[in-house]
């Protein structure tokens, strides 16, 4: 069997190691270009920082939505229905991560406050915690980008891009599970 | 998006009556406020530092790089797109925000992108071609480093706030290449 470690330079290093360094490299990296090239490297972060801030509350209010509709979901035991129905087939994976499944490809917002759960209650380094990180990273949150993307130019039909868009959803998230069972 | 919320509120209310839990509905709806607040503020902080870094980042030309790199990929993806058409670039744009894992940043470029698609399309109310594959491309993109995956995990304290991520972008590789196979297979057949 191929190691992860065997892909990288780091030797003896672990995926744990190397993608610890990730982050630090990557901002060094941007440091010394910037001093290279004269930029103003303060005067972007500040800016970007700025129009992180509008971002962030621009989203605030479908945030809270998706929690009100998550927490009354979660109040009223459905998650609980949801995963009585389908942990027949798939026995091995706790109901969270089956809601999470399901709502990914509907609400990016739903599926991450969903992500945030599954990290408070099985921790954030935990397999769970990862396979739900792992599920939040494999794809993107299909309906939105058709509405939005589709209504912006006024098409009505968009022939089979909503089929193409949930399946390679549904290969996305399987190839997560199984991935993070894998290498965890 | 509106159907299913409003839908799926009114079966857990009901739901939660029926099971007499009328107590706990209430203090959900009444605590939703805070809630909210709890849990956005440590990703708002979080997510802003990022967007800074990033910025950075795209000053520093490292996203115009990251562009002309894919020019001769997206041209074999687009067939049907004239191989200097404006539409081109901010799809690689597009690609590339989010790659970086600023889904939100990278709408307008996306937006930019539909609507030059749109100038070459022949029936304005169907989709053409070219605009499946780019949503297919959107939708399943290729997702190298979500800051707000990050700033989650960060706020619930995790240790190894990266471990996730060769996982994620290997998954999110299969899911892109799927989703242009099927593209390919369906349309271009």
């Amino acid at each position: 069997m191929l190691v992860w470690q065997d892909f990288f330079w780091t030797g003896g290093g672990t995926i744990a190691e190397l993608s610890q360094m990730l982050l630090p490299v990557f901002f060094l990296m941007l440091c010394a270009v910037s001093l290279i090239q004269g930029i103003n490297a303060y005067d972007a972060f500040v800016k970007g920082v700025k129009d992180g801030m509008k971002l962030t509350v621009s989203i605030f209010p479908s945030l809270m939505a998706m929690i009100l509709l998550i927490n009354l979901l979660d109040c009223a035991e459905l998650f609980d229905l949801l995963s009585d129905m389908i942990s027949p087939m798939i026995s091995f994976l706790p109901s969270e991560i089956l809601a999470m499944c399901c709502f990914r490809p509907i609400s990016g917002g739903a599926s991450m406050a969903l992500m945030v759960q599954i990290l408070r209650t099985f921790g954030a380094d935990s397999l769970y915690g990862t396979m739900a990180s792992v599920i939040q990273g494999s794809t993107d949150t299909t309906l939105y980008v058709i509405a939005l993307y589709f209504s912006s130019v006024g098409i009505k039909k968009i022939k089979n891009a909503l089929w193409i868009g949930l399946f390679a959803d549904f290969v996305g998230i399987v190839a997560a599970i199984f991935l993070t069972v894998h290498f965890f | 998006m509106n159907l299913i919320w409003v839908i799926l509120c009114g079966i857990s209310l009901l739901f939660g009556l029926l099971k007499n839990r009328a107590d706990l509905l209430n203090q959900v709806l009444v605590q939703i406020g805070m809630d909210t607040f709890d849990f956005a503020l440590p990703v708002i902080v979080t997510t802003c530092f990022f967007n800074g870094i990033m910025e950075i980042a795209r000053e520093c030309g490292v996203l115009d790089q990251l562009q002309k790199l894919l020019q001769p990929f997206l041209n074999k993806l687009f067939p049907d797109v004239p191989s200097d058409h404006p539409s081109l670039g901010y799809i690689g744009a597009n690609i590339v925000i989010n790659m970086f894992g600023l889904g939100f940043a990278a709408t307008p470029s996306g937006l930019k992108a539909m609507e030059h698609l749109q100038k070459l399309n022949h029936d304005k109310k169907q989709a053409s071609r070219p605009m499946v594959t780019f949503l297919v491309l959107n939708t399943a993109g290729v997702t190298l480093f979500s800051t707000n995956i990050i700033a989650y995990r960060m706020a619930e304290g995790s240790v190894d706030v990266t471990r996730y991520l060769p996982l994620a972008i290997a998954s999110t590789c299969c899911a892109s290449l799927a989703g242009l196979l099927l593209d390919r297979w369906w349309n271009y057949r």
